[in-house]
């Protein structure tokens, strides 16, 4: 198993916001987690990554304990987030950027610059503007950029689809099924359930904070009255 | 005219004073987002650690030993290195107590109003050390360089001040080609924006942010450094003296702007000693605090800055 999250328990004070939490994810799998907002999904993320301390449970990076790991350690042994928002350096310029995702590697990295610039011909031409001009659709493909420059095992995304257009959401995930084709291992968060089951192996339902369905796209498929319910946050 | 000329160039030079704190404090405002109150401390630790070296400060004992081992004209070294060793060490308990300990209690780094306080109270502290050891009179040092100083034209120009200058500028010089062109100046910049988002690329904030607070205290302590040995007289609230003129400095050149607050720093240096030239000495606060007040109501981002308040400005 490439990742291996077993019991996982987040609290923030009273809020108790993921409730032992058991997740794998397999070498080249693409994995997603679903549910309505303040299901505990980005808490998950967050747990698993290590800016957010677990307050129970374990997590596993290829056979690893790295419970105790700081998140840039993680970052070093191959787990990268792609945070909701994007969250680029607006003050930094566009080649800047994907330096710092390169941030964690000691030897250099050139040569994947450019190939990111082949692949994200947009970010090519705003090489040296800061960050801020660019589109929300090029943001994105900036944050996978920079991501991918961190030479990830397993890339962990939180809501890459949100606000952006339909046309976007299916190129982004045109390039997420691109990635994984190329062994990239992947945990998407998602609300756009629809898209996100097209591109995963298997996928889990949370509700507050817990798992309640998981399995193939097809064996949710059966239970869709299921998960329109948990998705809905009707019970 | 000459005479208005001589103090142009005096009032540039105790600018570059200014300069290095005013660099100081927009430092860590950019990265850390609060105002520090340990960096008149530091000046005041800097100038008094050479004063301490150079006037018996640490008894007749040391003195002696200081003699006999590096010989009474090289102690100036000796006072510079002292001064720069204690202030980075002390920048380091700081970080500690300032930043470390509430981002570890509170969990929020841009809680800002919390290391405020807790470096007012270092600030505080420091100089009372200071006066319970060395007392709170004027002390007053033979400068090392005496009193040499070359001309141009007409205009007198001090040599130790004049290489202070320079320095001054080549050392924020430095700073702002590594804040620009290395991996670290990157990370810091980073930082300074999102620190979260800086630590999802694997910067380890915890190791970084000690090092701010080197780089901001080996700035007030060279600054203090260099005050000494070209103003020769001070007394440990010389930080707060110099400090409260350097934040109207950082201010006029934009919060958070390394070359805003080299900007500001000279120009409150001219300031300074132009109103003493034209309105006397008793009066020179009024003149810089208006014009920071006066900044603040017309233009609070200040000549190159972007925001009044706020993140990621370098």
């Amino acid at each position: 198993m490439l990742l291996e999250v077993s019991g996982l328990d987040v609290r923030y004070g009273r809020n108790h916001a993921v409730k032992s939490m058991d997740l794998t994810i397999g070498e080249g799998e693409v994995v997603t987690v679903l549910g309505a907002n303040g299901a505990g999904k980005s808490s998950l993320l967050k747990a698993i990554q290590g800016t957010v301390k677990p307050s129970g449970g374990r997590v596993r990076l290829g056979g690893r304990d790295v419970t105790g790991w700081s998140a840039p350690r993680r970052v070093r042994d191959g787990l990268v987030l792609v945070p909701e928002g994007r969250q680029i350096f607006v003050s930094l310029t566009v080649h800047e950027n994907l330096q710092m995702g390169a941030y964690s590697r000691r030897e250099p990295v050139e040569a994947e610059i450019s190939d990111i610039y082949e692949r994200f011909p947009n970010l090519a031409q705003r090489r040296d503007m800061p960050a801020s001009v660019l589109s929300g659709g090029e943001q994105q493909m900036l944050a996978i950029g920079r991501a991918l420059l961190a030479k990830p095992k397993l890339m962990m995304l939180d809501e890459p689809s949100l606000g952006l257009s339909p046309i976007l959401v299916q190129q982004l995930f045109q390039l997420i099924d691109q990635l994984n084709r190329d062994g990239l291992a992947i945990l998407l968060v998602e609300q756009n359930t629809f898209m996100a089951l097209q591109s995963a192996h298997r996928a889990y339902v949370l509700e507050l904070g817990e798992t309640v369905l998981q399995g193939t796209p097809e064996q949710l498929a059966e239970e869709e009255k299921k998960l329109e319910a948990a998705y809905l946050g009707a019970s | 005219m000459e005479v208005l000329l001589q103090q142009i160039v005096n009032g540039l030079m105790l600018g570059g004073v200014y300069v290095m704190v005013a660099v100081a404090f927009t430092l860590v405002i950019g990265m850390l987002n609060f105002l520090n109150f340990t960096i008149p401390a530091l000046f005041m630790v800097g100038a008094v650690m050479i004063w301490a070296v150079m006037q018996k400060g640490f008894g007749p004992g040391v003195d002696t030993f200081l003699n006999d081992t590096v010989g009474a004209q090289n102690k100036w070294i000796v006072g510079v290195v002292v001064a720069l060793v204690v202030v980075s060490l002390l920048s380091l308990v700081i970080e500690r107590f300032t930043y470390r300990y509430m981002k570890a209690k509170y969990g929020d780094a841009t809680e800002h109003a919390l290391p405020l306080v807790s470096s007012l109270g270092f600030l505080i502290i420091f100089e009372h050390f200071v006066i319970g050891r060395w007392g709170s009179d004027p002390l007053t040092m033979d400068s090392p360089f005496g009193n040499a100083s070359f001309y141009v034209g007409t205009v007198q120009f001090s040599t130790p001040q004049t290489i202070s200058l320079a320095l001054s500028l080549a050392i924020v010089f430095s700073i702002s080609l590594m804040l620009k062109k290395t991996k670290l100046g990157r990370a810091l910049r980073s930082i300074a924006e999102r620190p979260d988002t800086a630590t999802l690329m694997g910067v380890d904030v915890n190791r970084i942010v000690p090092l701010v607070y080197v780089i901001a205290g080996l700035l007030c302590g060279i600054a203090g450094v260099l005050f000494a040995i070209n103003y020769t007289t001070l007394d440990a609230y010389i930080g707060d003296k110099v400090a409260t003129i350097a934040i109207a400095g950082m201010v006029l050149g934009g919060l958070g702007n390394v070359w805003g607050a080299v900007v500001g720093g000279l120009f409150v240096g001219l300031l300074e000693v132009l109103s003493i030239h034209w309105l006397g000495a008793s009066i020179v606060k009024v003149p810089i605090w208006g014009m920071l007040l006066l900044i603040l109501i017309i233009k609070p981002t200040g000549l190159f800055g972007h925001s009044a308040i706020g993140k990621g400005k370098f």
